[in-house]
């Protein structure tokens, strides 16, 4: 269902806005990625009157490009540069659009780890999240966004170099599960999928959701959580005009309100409204999968861009909580963190087709923080740990090992100042020496753990169903639920979790009056 | 294609563009002299930094103005700022104040380093030189996938809307595809899943996914 100009209906952006904006409704979620577009497709088609509210823009299948600058400064947050505080610092990005990270994400989509889930029972207080428990609830969004392995044409050279050197490793090697509809392997992921395949939520829970009688307004940024009493009473919030400047007022009177902004953002806004948690956890506990990657050169042309972002995960190390794997990076972003500059750039560039880039994932065992700054807002702050940094030391090693399996001539390690490394011998001898944690070039997409579950109020800020102790009618539904980190891609838990969760508040929406 | 939707609204001041210019002079291959694509460059920089929030922005910009101020210092300038060096001792500068990573100098630096090479390489004419064609690499398997899977493809996107099985109610009225019948997975039409390979099917049995597939 949409309007002529292919806009769907029940979606309002800021250039449809000339003034103050005043809605009443059952429940207000605010964020349309991965937890809000899926809490609002289930409560919408239970009948729940739902808004929508989403800082970032509507951006339809039909405009992405592979134009990596533009996406960056349309799809994601402050142009995809945010930076966790710390030594060294950790390059995150986050999606912000109608469908959130989700449009820009891989598409890899795994369920929780049993053990992270029986750990989460009987550790963190957190019920009705066993395996037994979730599975109805991953098998039905699974369903809903279509995860699935690979059509086999759309394997690219990079992968099947990579598939190559697990094996010549003998390591294990599992092909992805991703929500794609017949990916067509454009690795354009990162961009916005051009065909629609992948299932992000811009193209299912979000329009699922305004088919069921939802609204949504896009390019608004939610500023607070009002409340009366114990219980919240809606939001507020301003259009955000081009170039960044304040539009009207958006005013969301509502007997629920969801907040689903991600790791980041969710804990800042909920602070800045004014809770706070008996636990002391609200902004805390945050955990970020650090990554680093090593980029190997072949003799022989690979073109990375040729075929899926992602087919296969090596899920060899996964015991000591490390996962590997390959991505190609558009050109730009690869120069971004290479090292040498001018002519020296040039001709490592110059080899761009040659290149893979490897990577590992690291399961941390550390705790970030989320504060708001006065004239900054959010910040990040994250010190990762010696024992992750060994970790992430380890698993670069084994990136590279398994480069040079695949024939890989040389690689070039992330470790500030580190020499190139032409054959595995002189990757020992250099990590023979301890890699100091500083100079470790980290980054992450994976947020985690900053409005964490458990129904110990002094333990967690929200229940196990993502109720805010001690608030009625406030509920999470991201990543900022996770009590811990999970080792694997996070959007299948989100999705999951916050199915359960909405079922629950369907099951409870007398009580809610919703 | 649509037009970029992050409008310009953010511009170097010319001081501040010559420093860029200069930086990039340095930082990324000499290609980068001609003058089609040092514009291009820094047009690009502008975009960017328009997308940045106004602290990192801000931040940016003083280290610019910093780096070139701070090369008066620098016993082989002379006394002179970056943007009056010449290319060796531009390059000489440059690599000194790189070297001071404990003072978190050379970070900052390193970092501005990205920023501005990340530009160069968002440049038409330098993907071309790479050989890196995503456009009509593009179209061409969106047309495979359509040719190969028409069929599938639309009953899963009808799939993605249609009511869940089982559902009553609003939920019932609301979608505009047909139920699929009971015990059938919406998105998958009548035989094998669309997307599984010969094999294992990926999601056939619930519990256990680590091991799988």
């Amino acid at each position: 269902m949409s309007t002529a100009a292919g806009i769907p209906a029940g979606l309002t952006r800021q250039s449809e806005v000339t003034a103050d904006v005043r809605v009443d409704c059952g429940v207000v979620i605010v964020g349309s990625g991965a937890g809000g577009a899926t809490m609002a497709a289930e409560l919408a088609a239970a009948g729940v009157d739902v808004v929508m509210v989403e800082e970032g823009g509507y951006h339809p299948t039909e405009s992405f490009t592979a134009e990596t600058g533009r996406a960056m400064r349309t799809l994601y947050r402050d142009g995809g540069a945010g930076l966790a505080l710390g030594r060294p610092p950790v390059l995150f990005s986050e999606g912000r659009c109608v469908g959130g990270s989700t449009v820009v994400n891989g598409g890899m989509s795994w369920r929780t780890p049993a053990r992270v889930l029986e750990r989460w029972a009987s550790e963190e207080a957190v019920t009705a999240v066993s395996e037994h428990d979730m599975a109805p609830y991953f098998a039905k969004v699974e369903s809903r966004i279509s995860v699935a392995l690979q059509d086999p044409e759309t394997i690219g050279k990079d992968m099947r170099l990579l598939r190559a050197g697990a094996e010549a490793k003998g390591w294990k090697i599992i092909p992805n599960l991703r929500n794609q509809l017949h990916c067509a392997g454009s690795n354009n992921c990162t961009n916005g999928c051009p065909t629609g395949a992948k299932r992000s939520m811009l193209v299912t829970n979000v329009p699922r959701a305004l088919a069921r009688g939802a609204r949504l307004f896009a390019d608004c940024r939610v500023e607070r959580i009002t409340r009366s009493g114990g219980a919240v009473t809606g939001v507020e919030g301003r259009f955000v005009r081009p170039g960044g400047r304040r539009g009207p007022r958006l005013a969301v009177r509502s007997a629920a309100v969801v907040v689903a902004g991600g790791a980041v953002q969710t804990p800042a806004l909920l602070a800045r409204s004014g809770l706070r948690s008996r636990s002391g956890q609200l902004g805390r506990n945050l955990t970020l999968h650090p990554n680093a990657k090593v980029i190997a050169f072949f003799d022989e042309e690979v073109t990375g861009w040729h075929g899926v972002h992602q087919a296969y995960q090596v899920r060899e190390f996964m015991d000591d909580g490390i996962l590997l794997t390959a991505v190609n990076l558009a050109p730009s972003l690869i120069a971004a963190t290479m090292p040498g500059h001018g002519r020296e750039l040039g001709e490592l560039m110059a080899a761009y087709n040659h290149m893979i880039t490897a990577g590992c994932l690291v399961e941390d065992t550390g705790a970030g923080r989320v504060r708001n700054i006065a004239g900054l807002g959010p910040q990040v702050f994250y010190q990762i740990t010696s024992r992750d940094a060994e970790r992430v030391v380890r698993g670069v090693a084994r990136a590279a090992e398994l480069m040079f399996a695949a024939g890989a001539r040389r690689v070039l390690l992330p470790f500030d100042g580190a020499p190139e490394v032409r054959d595995p011998a002189g990757l020992h001898n250099l990590l023979a020496r301890p890699v100091p944690k500083r100079s470790i070039e980290l980054f992450t997409v994976h947020l985690m753990g900053t409005a964490r579950m458990s129904d110990d109020p002094r333990r967690g800020v929200v229940d196990s169903f993502g109720a805010f102790h001690g608030v009625r009618g406030l509920f999470v539904a991201d990543a900022s639920l996770f009590p811990s980190p999970i080792g694997v891609n996070p959007m299948e838990t989100i999705l999951a979790l916050v199915t359960r969760n909405a079922q629950r508040l369907i099951d409870q929406r007398g009580r809610y009056r919703i | 294609m649509p037009q970029d939707p992050s409008p310009l609204t953010w511009r170097l001041r010319d001081p501040a563009r010559r420093i860029v210019a200069r930086f990039a002079g340095v930082v990324c291959p000499p290609q980068v002299r001609a003058p089609k694509l040092a514009e291009g460059l820094l047009g690009e920089f502008e975009l960017l930094l328009g997308a940045l929030p106004t602290g990192a922005r801000r931040s940016v910009l003083i280290a610019f103005v910093v780096f070139d101020q701070g090369a008066r210092v620098y016993p082989r300038a002379h006394g002179r700022r970056f943007v009056h060096l010449g290319d060796e001792d531009a390059d000489a500068y440059f690599r000194a104040v790189l070297a001071r990573r404990r003072s978190g100098l050379g970070t900052a630096l390193q970092r501005i380093k990205g920023l501005v090479v990340m530009c160069y390489y968002e440049l038409p004419e330098v993907k071309e030189q790479l050989a890196y064609r995503p456009d009509a690499y593009i179209a061409a398997v969106s047309r495979r996938r359509l040719a190969s899977y028409a069929a599938q493809i639309r009953a899963g996107e009808a799939a993605a809307l249609a009511p869940d099985p089982g559902s009553s109610g609003p939920e019932r009225d609301a979608g505009s595809a047909p139920e699929p019948p009971p015990g059938q997975r919406p998105n998958a039409p009548p035989g094998p899943r669309p997307n599984a390979p010969p094999g294992p099917r990926p999601n056939a049995t619930p519990g256990r996914q680590e091991d799988r597939p």
